[in-house]
């Protein structure tokens, strides 16, 4: 299950000029991507356009050939929903990542223990009940709901899965499975129940950055910039915890304690880009592996490249849906990811490689 | 976990494409007068040259202020379209939905609503000084919060009778400063529509089942107190009734045992447009069979669709296509 995750022995990680490029190009084709998001959309505001509204913003420097709508345009609609796609596919290769080496499971994603369920619930519970009106610092009950629900449910999960002497990661995958297919089974009783409120329903749980907005980002955005901060110090703990739990704990490391701290971080950067975007599948199960098929599994570059490559996937397939006339974003994130990862694992999986 | 979402969402998707042309459920503000202009309808303001800025409250009880009579008009539904063009400021739209097909000009103006789902770039784009939405989720309140955010004047108009859509006019006309062309159209559609309740009011009424979709067993049809209940009671007919949505199972439908049905379906789907072949087909449901309509052959392609469920100034030809199906006889 876990030879790909421990192919390579630690020690062997990849050197400080390739990790050096690894980033600085995922770095590059990431400028280059947002440049586009924001020059392009579906209405006639151009490139050229784009960039003087924002030179101006920024300098106070050129005349106003545009007409208001045009700046509205790019500074409150396009760029906030370029923030918010690096951000939250930032955010959930990141907590896949975390996941996949704490569980030391390849099926692990961001939502695997519970988030999903337990924020779906919560957003379609504030969809529902007359609560959406109610405001908090510009961020709605919708995005507030969400945010309690994954978190709660990560929670519940984590004191379920708790025995004495630890929590063994069976234990905490089958109590995320349960617990996840009771929260499911709430929110099919409010579809169910939702009447004229299932199309607001049914667009959030496709997941979509088109409710993007400065207040949004706001309170979330920094919640995610401080966990990455916190994931990216403990690169060594992850490292370690691959070797297992027993080989993690002889090399010193608290691994109950590790566990609990990393699993709330991913938690807490999921839920807060959940109540961002809605539940974005693929990214955050996608992007870690593909990194790990591609540069090793150390988790010096590992975690830094996938909030890169995370941030890539979602913006570019963000722009691609947008342009296509607003389908979900899900599945051109799928559409993009699904083909070149078979394509890495058909070359990863050649004898001796 | 990933995959607990993709069966559900696709059985969403499906209820959702059927609630989306069902007939109404409730609403936040059902009543008629509520967001009427303040003026009583019909009886233009004395000053109404100096009415704005004006105060109005819509059907989704918002209040909203329109600060000059508007010159660029985004409409996200064709019932909405529908009004403004009957009130001629056809001219006046700069951004409408790619299902709007009445009248033939607004084929020109530019689509912001594609396949159901609001381009707010493209609505922005527009510069509209009035955006007039669609309630009930039609248009999702998460936009209509979005367009309100971005400075915008949004609207919403859900009319659920023919009263409402009466107001809905006179609404959209005292926005328009337009009040005199909303009076005439008023009273022409009520003539119509006294000419149909005196046609049908000595008929029988027949047990008439609206059907708007079927899929597995369950039948979508009008709801309980929805706007498509109250025609098929206008032209003539006693409607079988869904629950809120409009949803009734195979075994209440048996229970109900139409003498008619109408499949709404027909004006989209063409292998139900034909008489015999749709006959056969609907005999051919678990438990149809044996309904009344079917063995005596009652069972109607109804074409009319589109008028019947769009809440605009058409409406009433919609009503009129109603009385025909329920009552060739008196409609020669």
């Amino acid at each position: 299950m876990s030879a790909t995750l421990v192919a390579r022995p630690i020690a062997l990680g990849p050197s400080l000029g390739r990790s050096t490029l690894v980033l600085g190009v995922g770095l590059a084709l990431l400028l280059v991507a947002a440049a586009a998001a924001v020059a392009l959309g579906t209405s006639g505001v151009g490139p050229d356009q784009a960039l003087a509204i924002i030179v101006h913003r920024v300098t106070g420097i050129g005349p106003i050939t545009w007409p208001a709508s045009a700046e509205t345009i790019v500074l409150e609609l396009r760029l906030p929903r370029v923030v918010a796609a690096m951000v939250v596919g930032a955010g959930l290769a990141c907590a896949g990542t975390v996941f996949q080496a704490v569980l030391r499971n390849p099926l692990a994603d961001p939502y695997i223990i519970g988030t999903a369920a337990g924020a779906s619930l919560g957003a379609v519970a504030a969809l529902i009940l007359p609560l959406a009106t109610v405001g908090w610092l510009g961020i709605g009950a919708v995005q507030a709901f969400a945010f309690a629900g994954g978190l709660g449910a990560v929670l519940v999960v984590y004191a379920v899965a708790r025995q004495r002497g630890g929590t063994p990661v069976v234990t905490l995958l089958l109590a995320g499975y349960a617990v996840s297919s009771l929260l499911a089974a709430g929110v099919a009783f409010l579809l169910f129940a939702s009447g004229d409120r299932l199309a607001a329903v049914v667009s959030w749980l496709l997941g979509s950055l088109a409710g993007a907005s400065w207040p949004r980002l706001a309170i979330a955005g920094p919640l995610i910039v401080v966990s990455f901060t916190l994931i990216l110090l403990r690169w060594r703990r992850l490292n370690a915890l691959l070797l297992g739990e027993a080989a993690a704990a002889h090399l010193g490391i608290d691994v109950e304690r590790e566990k609990r701290i990393l699993t709330g971080l991913a938690a807490l950067l999921t839920s807060a880009g959940v109540a961002i975007s809605g539940t974005i599948g693929f990214v955050g199960l996608v992007v870690p592996h593909l990194l790990r098929l591609a540069f090793g599994p150390d988790h010096r570059l590992l975690l830094p490249a996938s909030m890169v490559y995370g941030a890539l996937l979602l913006l570019v397939a963000d722009l691609g849906a947008r342009l296509a006339g607003g389908i979900p974003v899900g599945i051109v994130t799928a559409l993009i990811g699904a083909p070149f990862f078979l394509w890495l694992l058909r070359r990863a999986v050649r004898p001796n490689a | 976990m990933a995959h607990f979402r993709h069966p559900l969402v696709a059985y969403l998707v499906l209820l959702l494409a059927v609630t989306a042309c069902a007939p109404a459920g409730e609403s936040p503000s059902a009543d008629a007068a509520s967001r009427a202009p303040t003026d009583p309808p019909a009886t233009p303001s004395p000053t109404h040259e100096a009415a704005y800025p004006l105060e109005l409250t819509d059907a989704a009880g918002r209040s909203v202020t329109i600060e000059a009579e508007p010159e660029r008009i985004v409409s996200l539904a064709p019932s909405n379209t529908e009004i403004v063009c009957a009130l001629d400021a056809c001219d006046r739209l700069v951004g409408v939905t790619d299902f709007d097909d009445y009248p033939p000009e607004v084929a020109d103006v530019t689509d912001v609503v594609i396949r159901t789902s609001v381009d707010v770039e493209l609505v922005v784009d527009a510069e509209p000084d009035l955006v007039l939405a669609a309630g009930n989720e039609l248009t999702p309140s998460t936009v209509i919060e979005q367009l309100d955010e971005l400075g915008l004047t949004v609207v919403v108009l859900y009319p659920e009778s023919l009263d409402e859509v009466y107001a809905d006019i006179e609404f959209v006309a005292a926005a328009l400063d337009a009040t005199d062309a909303a009076e005439a159209l008023v009273s022409e559609m009520e003539t119509r529509v006294e000419a149909v309740e005196t046609a049908v009011a000595d008929a029988d009424r027949p047990l008439t089942l609206y059907e708007v979709f079927y899929s597995e067993g369950t039948t979508y049809t009008a709801g309980e107190s929805s706007f498509l209940a109250s025609l098929l009671e206008i032209a003539g007919a006693e409607p079988v009734i869904g629950d809120a949505q409009g949803v009734i199972d195979a075994e209440a439908l048996v229970e109900a045992d139409p003498e008619l049905i109408l499949l709404g379906g027909a004006s989209y789907d063409q292998s139900l447009a034909d008489p015999e072949a749709a006959l056969e087909t609907v005999a051919e449901r678990p438990g149809w069979g044996e309904l009344a309509a079917v063995q005596s052959g009652d069972v109607v392609p109804y074409l009319d669709d589109i008028v019947t469920t769009r809440p605009g100034p058409r409406i009433v030809d919609g009503l009129e296509a109603l009385a025909r199906a329920i009552h060739p006889d008196l409609f020669e």
